[in-house]
C-alpha cells in the first residue's frame, strides 16, 4: 500500500506540473485525486482489509498524502486565479498619456503677483496694509505732503483734476497722511493702490500701481530705511541684490533720496537695460519731513519716520522680463494665463 | 540741464575726469543722466537733472560750487561783481525804476551800456551756447544767455530807445491787454500778471519773456540790462496761465537769489563791453524796497545721529557745513549755527541741514539697521474681501484683468441702474476714451473681451477687481468708491476635451460662478436670485442676487443683442458684477458651523408641471414655508420642456431632502410631509400641478 501511495504522489506531482496555471486542468486534477472516485478514496476503503497492526500507520499515511495533495491543489488554484486576474487586468487599459479632463484654471495679474509678494514680505516684517480713496483732495494729495499751491514739485505729478477741488491721487501718500491722522504712532504700514498721472507714452500709463511704506516711531533713522530696503529687495529679487541710496529731492522727505538696486540683467556689470550704470532706479525714499508730520498731527520732535515708494507694475515687469507696458492693460488671455495663482 | 565741463573747469579747476565729476555730482543729489563727448567739439557735456529745490544749481557757477565742495577744490570768485551799487547822476538822468508791489518784485536793478555794435558772437562764446543746447543769435542776446548759464540768474536786455525815457515801472498789468512777446505771439495778459512797463505800457512780461516792441535789433546801440527778483508764485501762475515756460520763468518760479542780481549785472556789463564794444554808464539803479537779512539756522549735533542712525562726530559735521559754504559757528550748547547763503532757498528746517551733512559725507555711510518698531493694528483699512475675491474667481477659472478707471462719455450708461447719478468727469482728461470715472467694471471687461475675440482668443474668462466711482448728492464731496468684482465669460462652458462634445457657455454657467463666489466670499451669506432690469443685458437673461436684508449683491446677464451687434462680437458674451461692499455688509457677523447629522438623510422626489411664468424659486419658497419634520432642503434634479408638457409649461422634478439630526424619521412621518407639500401646491394660487 505504501508503494501505491508513493506512486500516487509521484503521479499527482507530475500531473500538477503539467497542468501549470491552467485553472481547468487544476480542477480536473482535483477531481481525479480528491474526488469520490479517486484512488486515494479507494485506498481508504481498503483499510479494512489490512491487519490491525498495519491499519493505523497506513491510515495516517493516506491522510498525510491527502492533506499534501489538497494543499498543493489550493496553491495551484490560487496561482491559476492570480494568473487569470492578471491576464484580465492586462486587457483593461487606459492610455494614461491622453490629455486629462482638466477644470478651467484661472490666474491673477502679474501686477497682483508682485503686490502680493511684496505685501507678504512686509507683513512678515510686521507691517499693516492700509488703503484710502482714489479720488482725493488737494490737502491730502499735495498740501499735507509739503507741496503748497503752485509748488514747482507739483509739475512732476501731472494731475487729473475733477470738479469741486477734487483730483485723482497721483501717489498713495495720502493714505499715509490719513493713517497718521487716525492712528497714533508707532506706525508700520504699507499702502498699495492705483494712482493716476496725466502721462501716456511708451513708458508711462495714465493709471498705474504703487506701494509706499511708512514707519513712524521714536528713534527711526535713515539707517533703518537702508536696512529695510536691503531686506525687502533681497527677499524679492534674491540674496545677491545690492541696494544704493542717492540724495534726491521730494518735498515730503528730508533727507530725501532715490534708491537703486543692482541691475538684475547684468548683475551690476553694466548693460543696455541699466544704461551701462549697473543700477536700476526703483523709487523715492527718505525721512518724513517735519512739515508732513505737522500736517498729519504727529509731533516731529518726538517722532521720526521713514517712507519709501515704488511702482508695482515696473517691479513686476522687471521680475518677469515683461518688455512692453501695454501688455499690462490689454488683458490678452495668452498673456494673462501665464501667471497661475 | 546741459552743462559744459570746460566751463565748469574754468570756475573750479579739479583734476578729475568728466565721469568722476558726474559720479560725484550724482552722489550729491545732482543726478547726471548723460556724459556726452560727441556733440560739442573739444568739450564734454553733462546732462544734469537739477532737483526743483536747487535753483542755485541752474547755472554753471552753482554746479561748480558743488564740485568744489565734493573735491575740496578752490572755487573762482564770481566774475566782475558790481564794483559799486550806487547810482550815478548820469544813469539817474537816463533810467528810473519804480516797483509798485514789493511782494511781487523785491529787487530790480538796471544798468545801461551804450554804443554797442550788434554782430555775431566770437566762436568760443557760440561754442559754449551750442554745448549747452542753445543757438547763437547775436552778441547781445548771446551775452544774456551766457549770463543765465553761468550765474543761473536770468537777465533781460531791452533796446533802451524803445523803453520810453528809460522809465521802468514794475506793476500788475491792471487790465486785460493784448501783448506781443519776443516769440511774435500775441498773448492776452490778465490784470494780476506782473509786467515791466514804461509810461506807455508793458515792455516785458516780468520774469517770463520780453516784449517784441523793445527787442534788441540789428540797429540797437544802447542796451538796458534788467536783473531782478520776482515772486516765484506770481511768475509760476503767469507762466502756467499763458502756457509759456521759459528758461527765465523756470528759474524765477523756483526762487532766485536776491543778491544774484549783482553778479549777473557785473558779468553782463563786462561782456557787453568786451564783446560788443559797448561803454557802460557808471553806476547801477538798484531798487530794493525790502532788503533781506540772511537767515540763520541751528542744528543740534545729536539730531544728525537721530535722523541718520550714525554719529559722524562734531568735527565732521562742521567740516561738511563749511565745505558747503554755510559758515558754521558755535550755537547754544550742543548746537551749531549756520548762516544760510542767499542762494540756498531750500534750507529752512533743521532737517535740511542734516541732509546737507548726509549728502556731503555720502549716503553710502549710512548703517543698515532694522526698525525695532512693533505696531500691530486691529483695524487695517484694506478691503477684507479683495484678496479673497481674487483667489475665488481665479479658482473658478477666470483670468485677472486690469482696465482703466476711466471711460468715454456715456461709456457706462446702460451698465448702471436708472436713476444713478451721472459719472464724475475729469476736467483735463488725457484722451476722450478716458474722460469719466467708471460706475461699473463691466464696460472695461467688454472691451477686453472684444480685443481677445478679435485676436482669435475664442475662450475668454476674465475678472477684474477694482473701485467704481458713484457720485453722492452732496456737492463737492468725494464720490463713494465701492469695490466691485466684474466677470466676463465667452466661448466654451468647459475646456474642450476628447471625451465630450463642446458646449457653449450660457447664463446658468455664469450665474453658477457668481453664486459660487458669493457663498465662498462670506460663508453663511444668504441670498436669492431675481430678475434684473439692467439694460445692458438681454431682458430675458438677466439675474440679480439679493441678500436677506434686500441689498443687491450682484447682477449678471447675457450681453444685450444690440450691444453684441454694436461691438460686432462673433459669439455670445455673459457678464456679471459683484458688489463686494454689499457682500461685506450683508454677511453674517460671525460664522458658526452646523453640527453634522448623526442619522442619514431621506429624500422624496416631486414631479411637477409648472405653468407658464412660474419660477422655480416661487415653488421652492412655497415648499419651504411648510412645517417639516426635519431640516428640509430642495434640489432641482430634472427639468423638461417639450412635447410631453403643454406649450409654455415646464416639467420639473424637485427633490426634497430631509436631514434629521439624531432621530431616524419613520416612513409615515416622511410620507405625511410629502402629502402636505402636495396639498400645499395644489391649494396654492400657483399654476403648478403634479405630473401624471
Amino acid at each position: 500500500m505504501l508503494d501505491d501511495l508513493l506512486r500516487i504522489e509521484r503521479e499527482f506531482n507530475q500531473a500538477l506540473d503539467e497542468a501549470g496555471s491552467d485553472p481547468d486542468a487544476v480542477e480536473a486534477i482535483r477531481v481525479r485525486y480528491l474526488g469520490r472516485k479517486a484512488e486515494l478514496t479507494g485506498l481508504m476503503k481498503k483499510l479494512g482489509t489490512l491487519s490491525k497492526e498495519e491499519r493505523p500507520a497506513a491510515g495516517k499515511a493516506i491522510n498525510i498524502l491527502k492533506q499534501k495533495v489538497a494543499a498543493s491543489l489550493q496553491n495551484a488554484a490560487d496561482q491559476a486565479g492570480n494568473a487569470r486576474r492578471t491576464a484580465r487586468l492586462a486587457q483593461e487599459r487606459l492610455d494614461v498619456t491622453l490629455p486629462p479632463r482638466m477644470p478651467w484654471t484661472g490666474t491673477v495679474h502679474p501686477t497682483t503677483h508682485a503686490r502680493r509678494e511684496l505685501e507678504s514680505i512686509f507683513r512678515g516684517l510686521g507691517y499693516t496694509v492700509e488703503s484710502g480713496p482714489e479720488v482725493e483732495d488737494d490737502f491730502y494729495n499735495f498740501q499735507a505732503l509739503n507741496m503748497p499751491p503752485e509748488h514747482p514739485a507739483r509739475d512732476g505729478a501731472d494731475t487729473f483734476y475733477l470738479d469741486g477741488g477734487l483730483l485723482l491721487r497721483t501717489h498713495t501718500s495720502p493714505v499715509q497722511i490719513r493713517t497718521m491722522q487716525n492712528r497714533k504712532p508707532p506706525l508700520k504700514m504699507i499702502c498699495p493702490g492705483r494712482v493716476y498721472r496725466r502721462d501716456w507714452d511708451a513708458t508711462h500709463l495714465p493709471m498705474f500701481h504703487q506701494i509706499e511704506a511708512l514707519v513712524v516711531d521714536e528713534g527711526i533713522t535713515m539707517g533703518d530705511l537702508k536696512g529695510t530696503m536691503d531686506v525687502v529687495w533681497k527677499r524679492y529679487f534674491g540674496g545677491r541684490v545690492r541696494t544704493r541710496l542717492r540724495p534726491a529731492y521730494f518735498p515730503f522727505v528730508e533727507p530725501g533720496c532715490e534708491y537703486d538696486i543692482s541691475c538684475q540683467v547684468c548683475a551690476g556689470d553694466g548693460c543696455r537695460i541699466c544704461k551701462q550704470s549697473g543700477w536700476i532706479e526703483l523709487g523715492g525714499a527718505g525721512m518724513v519731513h517735519p512739515a508732513v508730520f505737522e500736517a498729519a498731527g504727529v509731533d516731529p520732535e518726538l517722532y521720526t519716520g521713514f517712507a519709501f515708494g515704488l511702482g508695482i507694475d515696473r517691479i513686476a515687469m522687471m521680475k518677469y522680463g515683461i518688455d512692453d507696458l501695454r501688455l499690462l492693460m490689454e488683458n490678452d488671455t495668452r498673456f494673462l494665463r501665464q501667471f497661475p495663482l | 540741464m546741459l552743462v559744459s565741463t570746460n566751463w565748469l573747469r574754468e570756475l573750479c579747476p579739479v583734476d578729475a575726469t568728466p565721469e568722476q565729476v558726474a559720479a560725484a555730482l550724482t552722489a550729491r543729489g545732482l543726478t547726471v543722466d548723460g556724459v556726452d563727448r560727441a556733440t560739442a567739439a573739444g568739450d564734454v557735456v553733462l546732462d544734469i537733472d537739477i532737483p526743483a529745490n536747487r535753483p542755485d544749481c541752474l547755472g554753471h557757477y552753482g554746479i561748480a560750487r558743488e564740485i568744489a565742495a565734493a573735491f575740496g577744490a578752490e572755487l573762482a570768485p564770481p566774475r566782475n561783481l558790481q564794483e559799486t551799487a550806487a547810482p550815478s547822476d548820469e544813469l539817474d538822468r537816463l533810467v528810473s525804476v519804480t516797483i509798485e508791489d514789493p511782494e511781487l518784485c523785491a529787487r530790480y536793478t538796471a544798468r545801461l551800456v551804450r554804443e554797442v555794435t550788434i554782430g555775431p558772437s566770437p566762436q568760443p562764446i557760440a561754442d559754449r551756447l551750442i554745448a549747452c543746447g542753445l543757438r547763437p543769435i547775436n552778441n547781445v542776446v548771446d551775452i544774456s544767455n551766457i549770463v543765465l548759464l553761468e550765474t543761473g540768474h536770468p537777465i533781460h536786455t531791452f533796446d533802451y530807445r524803445l523803453v520810453n525815457q528809460g522809465r521802468i515801472v514794475v506793476r500788475a498789468a491792471g487790465q486785460a491787454t493784448p501783448f506781443t512777446t519776443l516769440d511774435q505771439l500775441e498773448r492776452r495778459l490778465e490784470p494780476d500778471m506782473l509786467v515791466i512797463a514804461d509810461d506807455e505800457g508793458p515792455v516785458a512780461l516780468a520774469g517770463v519773456m520780453g516784449g517784441a516792441d523793445s527787442e534788441i535789433g540789428v540797429d540797437t546801440t544802447d542796451v538796458l540790462i534788467e536783473a531782478a527778483w520776482f515772486s516765484p508764485l506770481s511768475i509760476r501762475r503767469t507762466a502756467r496761465r499763458l502756457g509759456l515756460s521759459t528758461d527765465a520763468s523756470h528759474r524765477f518760479e523756483r526762487g532766485m537769489d536776491p543778491d544774484g542780481v549783482l553778479a549777473a549785472q557785473g558779468l553782463a556789463v563786462h561782456l557787453l563791453e568786451e564783446l560788443a564794444g559797448g561803454r557802460a554808464v557808471p553806476g547801477m539803479v538798484d531798487c530794493h524796497p525790502a532788503p533781506w537779512t540772511r537767515k540763520t539756522l541751528e542744528l543740534r549735533y545729536q539730531r544728525v545721529e537721530r535722523l541718520l542712525g550714525y554719529d559722524p562726530g562734531r568735527e565732521a559735521i562742521r567740516e561738511a557745513l563749511s565745505a558747503l559754504q554755510l559758515a558754521p559757528e558755535d550755537g547754544a550748547a550742543g548746537r551749531v549755527r549756520v548762516l544760510v547763503p542767499s542762494y540756498r532757498v531750500d534750507l529752512a528746517y533743521e532737517a535740511d541741514l542734516v541732509e546737507e551733512v548726509a549728502r556731503h559725507l555720502g549716503l553710502d555711510r549710512l548703517p543698515s539697521t532694522l526698525p525695532l518698531t512693533v505696531a500691530p493694528s486691529e483695524d487695517e483699512t484694506v478691503h477684507p474681501l479683495a484678496e479673497r475675491a481674487r483667489n475665488i474667481l481665479a479658482g473658478l477659472g477666470f483670468h485677472e484683468a486690469f482696465n482703466y478707471s476711466m471711460l468715454p462719455e456715456g461709456g457706462d450708461r446702460v451698465w448702471v441702474p436708472d436713476g444713478t447719478l451721472p459719472p464724475v468727469a475729469l476736467s483735463n482728461p488725457i484722451a476722450e476714451q478716458l474722460a469719466f470715472l467708471r460706475r461699473s467694471i463691466l464696460p472695461g471687461l467688454l472691451q477686453s473681451v472684444d480685443l481677445n475675440l478679435r485676436r482669435g482668443n475664442r475662450d475668454v474668462r476674465l475678472f477684474e477687481i477694482g473701485r467704481v466711482f458713484l457720485p453722492t448728492a452732496a456737492a463737492g464731496s468725494r464720490p463713494d468708491e465701492p469695490l466691485r468684482a466684474g466677470l466676463a465669460w465667452s466661448g466654451l462652458a468647459e475646456p474642450r476635451h476628447w471625451s465630450r462634445d463642446d458646449r457653449a457657455v450660457d447664463l446658468v454657467d455664469l450665474s453658477g460662478a457668481v453664486s459660487g463666489a458669493l457663498s465662498h466670499l462670506q460663508p453663511g451669506l444668504e441670498f436669492r436670485e431675481e430678475r434684473s432690469t439692467l439694460t445692458c443685458f438681454h431682458p430675458g437673461y438677466a439675474v440679480s442676487w439679493r441678500s436677506a436684508d434686500n441689498r443687491e449683491l450682484a447682477w449678471a446677464g447675457r450681453l444685450h443683442p444690440e450691444l453684441l451687434a454694436r461691438f460686432d462680437l462673433p459669439q455670445e458674451l455673459f457678464l456679471g458684477e459683484i458688489d463686494l461692499d454689499a457682500v461685506l455688509a450683508a454677511g453674517p457677523r460671525q460664522f458658526e458651523y452646523r453640527p453634522i447629522p448623526k442619522v442619514p438623510a431621506v429624500s422624496r422626489d416631486l414631479s411637477l408641471v409648472l405653468g407658464a411664468g412660474t419660477g422655480y424659486r416661487q415653488v421652492v419658497d412655497l415648499l419651504a414655508s411648510r412645517p417639516a419634520p426635519a431640516t428640509a432642503t430642495f434640489e432641482a434634479v430634472d427639468r423638461y420642456v417639450g412635447s410631453h408638457v403643454a406649450e409654455g409649461e415646464t416639467g420639473m422634478t424637485i427633490r426634497v431632502i430631509l436631514e434629521p439630526y439624531d432621530r431616524t424619521l419613520t416612513d409615515e412621518e416622511t410620507e405625511r410631509y410629502r402629502m402636505d407639500l402636495i396639498e400645499a401646491l395644489e391649494s396654492s394660487d400657483l399654476p403648478v400641478k403634479l405630473r401624471a
